[in-house]
């Protein structure tokens, strides 16, 4: 029991994040329901009808919503097809840190010396974070009920109980899979194997609604389970079956990664290839890259730039293709012609690819300069700074080296995307041009700088706590371009949202003022984080 | 002033760091000349860790100041490093990356490290620099760590606890090593906790407890507070020189019980060994006190609450 304690004590800082997360992203979208749908029935009933066509376009991600006029059917739609994306990703980083990160940290070896079996010990991993994320889940719940509530409303406790069980499940069931995976990889690749393999699955079960070759796969993909539930709506239904399948992934690959673990050396992954026999080599590098400042940073981190650079290479591809399987039928119908005519100027490729791809883009790079300022602050937690500072180089150049690195590398990765897409809608015959291509596609290297300045002002001031205030900072830049317009708040507030300054670039032209303004925040953001990392102790 | 500075290769005055609680570094004024080997003694947490920090600018002091080589720790910080070669406490995690990938790393930013150096160092610690740092046990880290601070041959080497880890036959391959850095011109300040080992290669000692500097001292001043417990026991049936034992010089608190002395021996052996020379010793155990135990049995017999004796 004390090792549950200990296992919820590490994820507590997660639990209260998610947690929080949860029930803001459910209580905003409630709230905004009463402000977007009307009051009269009929309001509702036309509301549903456009959030229902909105929908349609977008089952390449979210499920279609169940009766979206009602406040339930919109935030089952609005939040739990997000937050499933969410949990997942939570229980991608808690899984693999647990298996692996805890590893080289020293303190799987220390719970293991006081006597507890390897099977008590992931046990009380699974357990604990069964019971975390029932909590963080059974939060948006508790969102939920209270903005209906305040909109005069009742939502039935129990469907959102039901709905926070699912999502737990879901969240278990990746986590289990997660630390199954870990056990088969080194501890380098974990993470990155049990994302792809996470990834597939999501992917598996969201493109078959599209690609009807793949209705015969998804019943691997746990994602396919939590959609086989929607308990808030109206008329809803929870699959007590498919949840179970979900309970039943969670425990048969707990137990699965039980027994990898008890079969393993600490260290080492389950299977590993035969070493080959070599004498010890003495010799250092001579190659000039490591001479030249952010050459050696960009050549660092190479492996992960590609990784990035063909994984966004082949979303774009992947989304030019969906676009068109998409658009294609819509055009075929006479009604909507004329609407397509009024509202995208004969630009239909363009604006829906613009839409559709840059959208998914934009929260790419904001992930990826998330992951390169979590870089930033583990260099300070692990002593890496310490030793980088000892050499003659000045806290500013450390700054500006790094940025520059990060420039560069989602330089690569928008080039890598923007080639894919130009290539494949090409060969789709969309007449995408490419001057708005190219412009739209860079500029995604100015909107990820504005989460680095952030993260790098952050993490000079408070590294510990950098990762969690990015996080929340990103996701309230994403609420605001959420929910402002239905609040009406005003234009300077939602230009504090970096996905408001990127605008629609590929349909309407990059908005100049929203350059600026991300410049302004880079250059202030950097500036101010050198300021910052002169006054403050390293180390200490 | 200035021109002396300018030649001190470490000089700190009146540097402070303030943790509070009483905890943290308090006036420090320490003069190290060049090629000196500097040995920093005191117990954990006494602000030896501090010091360093301050000197390479990592922390900012409270108050007062530090000068390497006449420059500013703080004003001239990246002048400062470019004749410093550092060994952090802590050794730092690179992961995945291997051993030469660090060493390319890191001695890239000094514009590269000379590859006969490197290949000589890690020869001499029998270091792999082909396999993966995570891979590496913590002696091997810890040679990594050596290496990085070594192979740009810096004037002034600054060292926290960097035997830590080591094993007894790569911590006498160090020792020969700094000696080698000194008679190459370097400079040497080295934190330890353990007094045997400042006396492997230091020329001057100084010892800090409670973030204060207490004691400044040549390695043969340091002999007089060098104190060693030490147990005797002889064959039965023989006679124990009790008298010669309690007359011997250094010698102190000798209790006798059975065929057992113990005491404990200030300074050397010597007297001791003269003492038994007659004697049939079938067992001589000698252990060394920790510092704090030592400062301990100062200050419980002088009262002394400021400064070990000059």
């Amino acid at each position: 029991m004390s090792a549950t304690w200990f296992a919820l004590r590490l994820g507590r800082w997660g639990i209260a994040g998610f947690a929080a997360l949860a029930f803001v992203s459910t209580l905003i979208q409630a709230l905004g329901f009463y402000q977007v749908a009307g009051h009269t029935a009929a309001e509702r009933a036309a509301f549903g009808q456009s959030m229902s066509v909105l929908a349609s376009r977008f089952t390449v991600i979210l499920p279609p919503p169940i009766r979206p006029d009602t406040v339930g059917g919109y935030v089952e739609y609005r939040s739990y097809g997000g937050l499933a994306l969410l949990f997942a990703v939570w229980a991608l980083a808690s899984a693999s840190g647990a298996a692996r990160g805890d590893e080289e940290r020293g303190l799987v070896e220390a719970a293991l010396a006081t006597g507890l079996t390897r099977l008590s010990l992931t046990a009380s991993r699974v357990l604990a974070f069964a019971a975390g994320s029932l909590v963080a889940a059974l939060a948006a719940g508790l969102g939920l009920i209270l903005g209906a509530t305040n909109g005069g409303e009742s939502i039935s406790v129990g469907s959102a109980v039901e709905a926070g069980f699912v999502l737990a499940a879901l969240a278990l069931s990746c986590y289990s899979l997660t630390l199954v995976i870990s056990q088969l990889t080194s501890a380098r690749i974990a993470t990155a194997a049990a994302g792809v393999v996470l990834l597939s699955l999501f992917l598996v079960n969201t493109l078959s609604r599209t690609f009807t070759s793949l209705i015969s796969v998804r019943w691997l993909s746990p994602f396919r389970y939590y959609e086989l539930s929607q308990p808030l709506p109206p008329g809803g239904y929870f699959d007590g079956r498919a949840t179970l399948t979900l309970v039943a992934i969670a425990l048969v690959a707990g137990a699965a990664a039980a027994v990898a673990f008890a079969f393993r050396d600490l260290g080492s992954p389950l299977f590993r290839w035969p070493a080959r026999a070599r004498s010890a080599s003495y010799d250092g590098l001579t190659s000039p890259a490591w001479r030249i400042a952010v050459l050696r940073g960009v050549w660092d981190r190479r492996l992960g730039l590609v990784v990035w650079a063909a994984g966004l290479a082949g979303l774009g591809a992947i989304f030019v293709a969906m676009t068109r399987s998409i658009i294609e039928p819509l055009l075929s119908i006479q009604a909507l012609a004329p609407y397509f005519g009024g509202f995208v100027h004969g630009q239909v490729y363009t604006t829906f690819l613009g839409f559709f791809w840059f959208s998914v883009a934009q929260l790419l790079f904001a992930a990826f300069a998330i992951t390169q300022v979590a870089r930033w602050s583990a260099e300070d937690a692990d002593g890496r700074l310490e030793l980088i500072l000892s050499n003659p180089r000045s806290r500013a150049a450390v700054v500006i080296e790094r940025a520059i690195v990060l420039a560069f590398g989602a330089a690569l990765i928008a080039a890598a995307g923007g080639v894919a897409v130009a290539v494949a809608s090409h060969y789709q015959g969309m007449n995408v041009p490419n001057e708005r291509l190219a412009g739209a596609t860079l500029l995604l290297v100015p909107f990820a700088l504005v989460f680095a300045a952030t993260g790098s002002l952050l993490a000079a001031w408070n590294p510990r706590a950098t990762i969690g205030l990015l996080g929340g900072f990103a996701f309230c830049s994403y609420l605001i371009t959420e929910v402002g317009p239905f609040f009406k708040w005003p234009e300077w507030v939602q230009d504090f949202s970096a996905f408001k300054l990127f605008g629609t670039p590929l349909a309407d032209g990059i908005d100049r003022g929203g350059l600026l303004i991300m410049v302004a925040i880079i250059v202030v953001g950097f500036a101010a984080s050198i300021l910052v990392m002169e006054r403050r102790d390293v180390g200490a | 002033m200035l021109r002396e500075m300018a030649v001190m290769a470490i000089r700190t005055s009146k540097l402070s760091k303030d943790y509070r609680l009483g905890r943290g570094l308090f006036d420090l004024d320490l003069v190290v000349s060049p090629q000196e080997v500097f040995g920093y003694l005191g117990p954990n947490g006494s602000g030896k860790t501090t010091t360093i920090r301050c000197l390479m600018s990592m922390i900012r002091p409270t108050s007062g100041s530090a000068h390497v080589f006449g420059l500013d720790c703080r004003r001239d910080s990246v002048a400062v490093k470019r004749k410093v070669g550092y060994l952090p406490g802590d050794v730092p995690q690179f992961g995945s990356l291997r051993g030469r990938e660090v060493i390319a790393y890191l001695g890239g930013m000094r514009g590269g490290a000379d590859p006969k150096v490197v290949r000589n160092l890690a020869e001499r610690f029998d270091l792999d620099l082909s396999r993966r740092f995570r891979e590496y046990s913590s002696g091997n880290k810890q040679k990594l760590a050596i290496v990085l601070a070594f192979m740009h041959q810096p004037d002034l080497l600054i060292l926290d606890e960097p035997t830590s880890g080591l094993d007894p036959l790569n911590q006498q391959e160090f020792y020969s090593l700094l000696r080698e850095a000194r008679e190459d011109g370097a400079t040497v300040f080295l934190s330890s906790h353990i007094l045997s080992e400042v006396e492997h290669v230091c020329d001057r000692v100084g010892i800090l407890r409670a973030g204060r500097l207490v004691k400044v001292a040549h390695l043969e001043e340091l002999r007089h507070i060098r104190v060693h417990r030490v147990e005797l026991e002889f064959a039965p049936g023989s006679i124990v020189p009790e008298a010669q034992i309690r007359s011997a010089t250094g010698v102190e608190d000798a209790t006798i019980a059975d065929h057992i002395v113990r005491c404990t021996v200030r300074g050397g052996f010597e007297p001791l060994l003269e003492a038994i020379r007659n004697a049939s010793v079938t067992s001589l155990v000698s252990a060394e006190p920790s510092l704090e135990e030592i400062f301990l049995s100062y200050y419980s017999e002088t009262g002394n609450a400021g400064a070990l004796p000059e």
